[in-house]
């Protein structure tokens, strides 16, 4: 754990209390080409330079609080990887304001680089012909980390990481799951205040990805860093994120935390029951109770602020012989497919 | 302090190892070079032939108004041929493909500065083909031939004028890769990069051997900078060395600028309509 407090040692700075990063009336519009289809459908697109806009980040506001855990979610296309580019500084915005750490990243990106980290699940920073150690190393040079800092952070990192059993092995010839978590501890060994996470966990198996969590998890824990995740693994919500920010054609749907997302979005809970051998479904005969019937199970939907779960257990054993009756809380998986569907996106 | 830019003490010691870990990412090609260096010694061998069948008895004859004997020609066609092969790897840059794939991303989260990252990559990788070429010298050296330098000082100005013509060759490629930026594929661009430069070099034949208005025309380019110019300086055949060696200089400074500016709209058109 020495390598842990000495990394949590430099990591104490004095905390904006006004958040760390400020996106106002963000807005990113791509300008592309318009294709031309018919004869000659290339040339003329070439010729006649007409473009088409596609409007990404469609005026988002939100602010992060130093030491935040954010779930950045949304469908595909919905303007996630683009926000994080404007937030990295490799985007400039249309319009709107973005200030990370007290400094705007287009205007000055190389300054603004010092205090993130960035990870892109598809993309390494890491040097493919050569081991995680030689790429460390460099990185220790492009960020000047002092060598003492750097020897510890690395060590920390080789320990928490489980870098040890391919440390040494070129980069091209690690398990995606080994690859992305050297690709972690690069973005981390210049202790940035912030963390940008796109689609980290893409592709990972579940021991890879319980592992990476488990890293976050500390380095938020206990370093204190500002995380920000995208993802479309609810399961690293679930475990990471405090508060989550969805957003679905460039704009925000929600903001807010896991749970009220939940009771927001699905004010419905399920009683599942299971009837005894020969016993005939019914029904039970409240308004505003849903049923489908199965054939193992018979599903009843209903809102918990109109109906008690006791008034429709007592209700159901009226007429019902049971073995076994269940209720099944709604999951976030659940809830923000629901949410993408209910705007037409899954 | 969080935020504060890298010094530029710190910046040099970036660069200096970006290029450190090209060099050792290179050592993986190795059996290429070797493969490379057999390539060079034939062609080092087959210009020496055409040399010596094209020459008359007399085995000398004149090139612009100055005596060029067989000798003197197959010694620059040997080491033309070197020193070509040093500064042209089999990759140009290293842009087109990180412009490509997605990695330029990567490049610009960094705290310094992306073309200077390019170039002291590509150095990296121009360096590590140097031990190679060492070993090979001396069997270039018989396979085709060698003559001492025309003086002590033409000697040194020849390994002085080495440095800008490593630079120049450095930022031609480098402009060349970043017009990946706006064309993403630059293969067709580089193979005709490569026939004009190797050609306007003077790696194949000398300028004093092209007619007039190819001469004029190569004199204007900055290739010949590249090839002809340190080994006219070596040969005594170049005029002033100081003249010579500043006027490289100045082509270092020129294609640096043309560098610079592309990278600043290459990267405002990234920032602009993304990667
Ligand atoms: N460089 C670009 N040029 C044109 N359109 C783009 C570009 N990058 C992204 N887009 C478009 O912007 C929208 C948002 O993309 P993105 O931010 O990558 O979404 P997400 O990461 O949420 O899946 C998509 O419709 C995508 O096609
Ligand atoms: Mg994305």
């Amino acid at each position: 754990m020495t390598g842990l407090m000495a990394y949590v040692g430099a990591r104490l700075e004095v905390v904006d209390p006004l958040g760390i990063i400020h996106v106002s009336e963000l807005v990113k519009d791509f300008r592309r080409p318009k294709r031309i289809k018919g004869a000659l459908g290339g040339l003329r697109t070439l010729v006649t330079r007409e473009s088409v806009i596609k409007r990404a980040v469609d005026g988002i506001d939100f602010t992060v609080d130093e030491g935040e855990f954010l779930g950045y979610l949304g469908p595909n296309g919905a303007g996630k990887s683009t926000t994080i580019k404007m937030m990295t500084g490799i985007l400039q915005p249309t319009s709107g304001k973005i200030e990370v750490a007290g400094i705007v990243p287009w205007r000055e990106r190389q300054r603004n680089a010092l205090n993130i980290g960035v990870v892109f699940g598809q993309k390494s920073q890491l040097w493919w012909d050569l081991p995680l150690r030689e790429s460390l190393q460099i990185i220790g040079k492009l960020y000047a980390i002092d060598p003492a800092r750097h020897r510890a952070n690395v060590d920390w990192f080789v320990e928490l990481l489980d870098l040890d059993p391919f440390f040494d092995t070129p980069v091209r010839q690690l398990s995606l799951g080994q690859r992305v978590r050297g690709d972690l501890a690069a973005a981390m060994l210049p202790e940035p205040r912030i963390l940008f996470l796109d689609e980290p966990t893409i592709g990972l198996d579940v021991v890879a990805k319980e592992r990476i969590r488990g890293f976050l998890s500390a380095l938020n824990r206990e370093a204190g860093t500002t995380v920000v995740l995208t993802t479309h693994d609810l399961d690293d919500v679930e475990r990471l994120c405090r508060r989550i920010i969805l957003i679905d054609g460039g704009k925000v749907t929600y903001d807010g935390d896991v749970e009220s997302l939940k009771s927001r979005f699905v004010q419905q809970r399920r009683l599942v029951v299971k009837l005894a051998a020969g016993v005939e479904w019914r029904g039970v005969g409240i308004p505003g109770v849903a049923e489908s019937i199965g054939d193992e199970a018979v599903e009843l939907a209903f809102d918990p602020a109109e109906i008690q779960v006791s008034e429709l257990i007592t209700a159901v054993l009226a007429d019902h012989q049971l073995t076994d009756v269940a209720i099944v809380e709604p999951e976030l998986e659940n809830v923000v497919h629901r949410i993408y569907a209910s705007a037409g996106m899954a | 302090m969080s935020g504060s830019a890298l010094t530029v003490r710190q910046r040099l010691a970036a660069y200096a190892g970006l290029a450190k870990i090209q060099i050792s990412a290179q050592t993986i090609y190795r059996s290429n070079y070797l493969v490379s260096l057999l390539g060079l010694l034939f062609k080092v061998y087959l210009l020496k032939e055409v040399w010596v069948a094209a020459y008359p008895h007399s085995r000398a004859t004149m090139g612009h108004g100055q005596q060029i004997s067989l000798s003197a020609q197959i010694a620059y066609s040997t080491l033309a041929s070197v020193q070509y092969f040093v500064f042209n790897p089999w990759t140009l840059s290293g842009i087109p493909e990180r412009v490509r794939n997605g990695q330029v991303a990567v490049d610009l989260a960094r705290p310094v500065r992306y073309t200077a990252q390019m170039t002291f990559g590509q150095a990296g990788v121009m360096i590590a083909g140097l031990p190679f070429v060492i070993v090979a010298l001396p069997f270039a050296i018989l396979v085709g031939g060698a003559e001492a330098p025309a003086s002590a000082g033409a000697g040194l100005g020849y390994a002085v004028s080495l440095v800008p013509a490593f630079l120049i060759t450095l930022l031609t490629g480098s402009i060349v890769g970043i017009t990946a930026f706006w064309t993403l594929e630059t293969d067709g661009t580089s193979i005709i990069y490569r026939m004009v430069a190797q050609f306007f070099a003077g790696a194949l034949v000398p300028l004093w051997f092209m007619p007039g208005w190819l001469e004029t025309l190569a004199s204007w380019l900055p290739f010949q900078a590249t090839t002809y110019t340190p080994i006219a300086i070596y040969m005594g055949k170049s005029g002033s060395v100081v003249s010579t060696i500043g006027l490289q200089c100045v082509w270092v400074v020129v294609l640096w600028l043309i560098l610079r500016l592309l990278a600043v709209r290459a990267l405002r058109r990234v920032a602009l309509q993304g990667g």
